[in-house]
């Protein structure tokens, strides 16, 4: 099935996201203008312009009335969804690198780079529907060098009920912290090199980081404990796990540097399926020419600056588990004739 | 006066009565005798000398004389008569001892006297045993004066290295090298491979049990494993077990001989006087170490290669203009003489004949030449003179029936260059050589393993990227039956893109690829017979190997262990391919040093094969019912571990959503009373959408 190819970007997409209803799909690009699509057709609703830099991040509310975005231009904007009209600008004191409404979208988390003097920082905001906006945060958690050396956040999720701040490392790690305090609760060592992406489940019930250690790995957001890892041949930029079905899909390619000297047949710039239980790929969809840096249920947004939204088919869709359930009758070889 | 003048008179008288009896050179107080040579260290001993008669005495010491001459010069005294021998002579019995000394002018003289004469077929009861003089006198001193005789070193059983043919599935095996890891799996053909042995028990010991390359021996009996600190380890039967150790410091490559029986090791130094060494494989006994350069052979290049020949017998090495070959077990030179090569530049043993051909490039007033020459009789079986040879390489098929040589020649002018091809038929009587005229520049050429067909690639320009592939039989079908020893041509397949191809041990299928970091990895699997293609690419493929019965190919993309450039670096791994070009299995590493299939040998005799082919049916059955039984214990095993882990995710799953079930009413609250199960948010509505698929007008009559 050929899948709708959106062109809007001209520069590298850097995440994209569903809304909550799945009808819109929200897309950010190196191109300074981040940009809603419907979901059906592939239709561009519009963009949303004011941004000065790199947009490395967005977060859609849970009734898809306010946007909040990321960029490298050191501020976080809000947006409304509707009719893209800037409503707050959050001025920051490095480039943003991510951004998180929480649940119940009154307040939200950012993680900003170091820049000059400044540190690397997660920051939470209020942020009430009706009332006054002010660029004041409530908490801020500065992360200075430690030994000399920087460790910078690469991505922010909320946890269940706004209990924990999820926030994932270049250094492979992932903390937690207290949301209120920014105590730091737990951290563990996930990865051996950087974290690129950590994202939730529809329910959160689980998350996935994907890294640039090859791999992508499950993990039981309860007990912060992993549970699976998933094996590809390149640095893995993004990961999801279905909402359909127990599967993994992985987006990666290698390095941007090397790149040009690949061609696209042969780039590992597929979406590779992995079966969530037992680890093992099991197909992969092909077509971007780049490293695919997001991918979210059935889209996807690379290097070159496309988003390819795949609907899937009747025989996916129909696909079943390859270990059969108990009450299923089983397809078991015969012994003999 | 008077008296003294007749005193005078007197002495004058004298004098002249004594002249000639005084000198008149005044003497010499240190006269200047021969200077008596006090160490012994150019002489030897020469033992296991036939006892003769004073009257033959003579005669032995003559032929002794001619025989040591032959090494050296010998030191004459004709004063004192000394000939350089001497043969002691026993009075009471009248006869010589048994023995003999020789004295050389040199101490090398000596030194090489012992290598060469030692073992000497005297005559048919004697062979000679020769030794240092000084080091017979250590002998001398030996406190042991009785002979003891050596224990008999306990009976050590070896593993059993013929185990893995028994196995019940028949099953190929290969090893894999990758990262710090050497992996011998199991591979039906089908399934996934099975782990076989990974050197388990020594990671337990805290060693890695191969640190370097490791090679199959060719019989697949062995295991080797390289460890360039110490040497080479071989390892065999079912536990891979250590079953043989050979000291080769710094050892880089080895190779085994054919049957097995022998190892060489080489460490690429060329200082080190012993970089090649010679084991024998049973006793682990050293034979032999040769330096890495024969003498006299330029050091800029890269040394000339040990051969061995297919049955063990003989070792041999090209020198300048010369073949040394070397006889198993006692690693002597073959008749104390090199084959005497003029100019030789390459030379082959015969895959299954004591058979050696080399080429020699074009001297001043002889033409360059191709020699088939058999060992040891060193009778030459065939010379065939080529003209403007710029260079010639030499294919065998396997059985060692025919012989091709691509020669490359050059016009006149030495500008252009052109191939042809010269087929000598090895199995006829005089082994005739045809020649096959081709206009193209030939790239590749390779003979079907146990057929009579070859194939090449052959292009215009050597350059060009789309080349043909040609096909070509060296009998030909007269009848049903019959074939006559002719060339003739199959098939020309055009417009490839190849640079290397690949026949499969079992004949008629054929790999045409093309491999390197430049091209494509295009992998075409072709059956000649069929005329079947099948297309596959392995991107970045630097390797072929066909397992060894032509039922499935690996194709891999490996490093060097030493490391190298960076595009060796990506991509690596392997896949095996069915022999029809299907994707069974494929494994992707960071670091992929090795793939080798374990080798068998035939062991099925020609009627054996025939009365197999006969009952084909019968055995496909057995085969069919064994294949289908494997699966399903693999399925059922899988399925069972399987389970458990979804099980286990399944609870997991559960037990969060209960959590999250618990939190509901929390987030429900954070979301402002929104509740999304609750029905009442949504708006239920019926919608009926029709669509014409098309329409169609009729004319009712």
């Amino acid at each position: 099935m050929r899948p709708y190819l959106l062109q809007g970007h001209e520069r590298p997409i850097t995440t994209i996201k569903f809304n909550y209803d799945g009808d819109l799909l929200f897309s950010a690009s190196k191109d300074l203008v981040p940009s809603v699509w419907r979901a059906d057709n592939g239709e561009r609703l519009g963009t949303f312009n004011g941004h000065k830099g790199t947009v490395w991040d967005l977060d859609c509310d849970r009734f898809t009335t306010r946007l909040l975005t990321a960029s490298a231009d050191a501020t976080c904007r809000l947006w409304k969804c509707e009719t893209g009209e800037c409503l707050f600008v959050f001025n920051h004191r490095g480039p943003v690198r991510g951004v998180a409404w929480a649940e119940g979208s009154r307040k939200f988390a950012t993680i900003s780079d170091p820049f000059v003097e400044h540190n690397s920082k997660i920051r939470v905001f209020d942020c009430p529907e009706n009332g006054d906006l002010t660029d004041d945060d409530v908490m801020e958690i500065d992360l200075p060098k430690i030994g000399g050396k920087r460790v910078n956040p690469t991505n922010i999720q909320w946890t269940g009920n706004n209990e924990d701040l999820l926030v994932a490392f270049d250094n492979g790690e992932i903390r937690l912290y207290d949301p209120e305090t920014g105590d730091l609760k737990e951290e563990i060592q996930a990865h051996d090199k950087k974290i690129n992406r950590l994202r939730f489940n529809r329910d959160k019930t689980l998350f996935i980081t994907s890294s640039a250690d090859f791999t992508s790995k499950l993990f039981d957001p309860v007990d912060l404990k992993h549970l699976k890892t998933y094996r590809t041949d390149r640095p893995v930029n993004d990961a999801v796990i279905s909402n359909k079905k127990d599967h993994i899909l992985v987006g990666g390619g290698q390095d941007a540097m090397s790149v040009t000297t690949t061609s696209g047949k042969v780039g590992k710039f597929e979406t590779r399926f992995f079966n969530m239980v037992y680890e093992d790929e099991f197909g992969s969809v092909k077509g971007h020419f780049g490293p695919i840096n997001a991918c979210r249920s059935y889209a996807s947004g690379a290097e070159d600056g496309y988003v390819r939204l795949h609907l899937f088919d009747k025989d996916y869709l129909d696909m079943k588990d390859p270990v059969p359930e108990e009450d299923e009758a089983e397809e078991v070889p015969p012994t003999s004739q | 006066m008077a008296t003294e003048q007749s005193r005078e008179d007197e002495l004058a008288a004298e004098a002249e009565e004594l002249d000639g009896y005084f000198s008149d050179t005044p003497l010499d107080p240190q006269p200047d005798y021969p200077q008596l040579r006090e160490s012994f260290e150019s002489a030897v001993i020469i033992t296991n000398l036939p006892k003769v008669g004073e009257s033959k005495m003579d005669k032995l010491t003559k032929v002794v004389m001619k025989l040591v001459s032959r090494i050296g010069t010998l030191v004459e005294n004709p004063e004192t008569g000394f000939t350089g021998v001497l043969m002691p002579h026993d009075k009471d019995n009248d006869t010589t001892m048994g023995f003999c000394f020789a004295e050389y002018t040199t101490k090398e003289e000596a030194k090489n006297a012992v290598e060469v004469l030692q073992g000497y077929k005297f005559d048919k009861n004697h062979s000679l045993s020769v030794t240092l003089y000084a080091r017979a006198e250590q002998l001398k001193d030996l406190d042991v004066k009785e002979f003891q005789e050596p224990q008999p070193t306990p009976f050590q059983e070896k593993p059993n290295a013929m185990s893995w043919l028994e196995d019940p599935n028949q099953r190929d095996s290969f090893v894999i090298r990758h990262g710090k890891e050497t992996v011998v799996n199991w591979f039906d053909g089908r399934n996934d491979p099975i782990l076989d042995y990974d050197g388990a028990r020594e990671k337990e010991a805290g060693v890695q049990w191969c640190e370097f390359y490791c090679h199959w021996s060719p019989c697949g009996s062995y295991l080797a494993t390289l460890v360039p600190d110490r040497g080479v380890i071989l390892w065999s039967g079912e536990n891979y077990e250590k079953s043989g150790r050979f000291v080769a410091p710094g050892v880089k490559h080895i190779v085994f001989s054919p049957e097995e029986n022998y190892i060489l090791t080489n460490n690429d130094d060329p200082t080190d006087p012993g970089a090649i060494k010679v084991y024998h494989i049973p006793t682990g006994k050293l034979l032999r170490t040769f330096p890495l350069f024969p003498d006299g052979v330029a050091t800029d290049i890269p040394p000339p290669p040990f051969l061995w020949s297919h049955d063990d017998q003989y070792l041999a090495r090209m020198g300048d203009g010369l073949i040394s070959i070397f006889e198993t077990p006692g690693m002597r030179l073959l008749d104390k003489r090199s084959l005497a090569a003029e100019g030789i530049c390459e030379f082959q043993w015969s895959p299954k004949a004591n058979v050696l051909v080399y080429w020699a490039p074009e001297a001043e007033n002889s033409p360059a030449h191709v020699d088939v020459i058999e060992i040891p009789s060193r009778k030459k079986l065939r010379q065939k003179n080529l003209f403007n040879v710029s260079r010639c390489n030499m294919v065998w098929q396997e059985q060692g029936d025919y012989l091709a040589v691509k020669v490359t020649r050059h016009t006149k002018s030495k500008k252009t260059l052109y191939n042809n091809i010269e087929l000598f038929r090895l199995n006829e009587p005089g082994v005739p050589v045809e020649m096959l005229d081709t206009k193209d520049a030939v790239m590749a050429l390779s003979f079907e393993p146990r057929g009579s067909r070859f194939a090449m690639i052959h292009a215009e320009n050597p350059s060009a990227s789309k080349v043909n592939v040609s096909f070509y039989d060296m009998m030909k079908r007269e009848s049903q039956f019959t074939y006559v020893p002719e060339l003739n041509k199959i098939e020309t397949l055009e417009g490839k893109q190849c640079n290397v191809i690949f026949w499969s041990p079992a004949g008629s299928n054929i790999i045409l690829a093309s491999l390197g970091d430049t091209a494509s990895g295009t992998l075409e699997f072709y059956d000649v017979d069929s005329k079947s293609l099948v297309v596959k690419e392995h991107y970045r493929s630097n390797q072929v190997i066909w397992d060894p019965d032509g039922r499935s190919v690996a194709t891999v993309v490996s490093q060097p262990i030493e490391g190298g450039h960076f595009k060796f670096a990506m991509d690596n791994g392997y896949i095996i391919w069915s022999f029809q070009g299907k994707q069974l299995y494929q494994q992707s590493f960071e670091t992929f040093y090795q793939f080798l299939w374990r080798p068998r040998e035939r062991l099925l005799s020609k009627p054996e094969i025939r009365k197999v082919k006969k009952n084909l049916k019968k055995y496909e059955e057995q085969f069919d019912k064994a294949d289908r039984e494997r699966q399903r214990a693999l399925y059922l095993e899988e399925t069972k571990g399987k389970r458990s882990e979804r099980a286990k995710i399944r609870e997991l799953l559960a037990r969060n959503r209960a959590i999250r079930r618990k939190q509901r009413a929390e987030y429900i609250a954070l979301l402002g009373g929104y509740d999304s199960e609750d029905d009442s948010h949504y708006v239920i509505r019926d919608l009926t959408i029709e669509t014409v698929l098309s329409t169609k007008e009729e004319v009712v009559t």
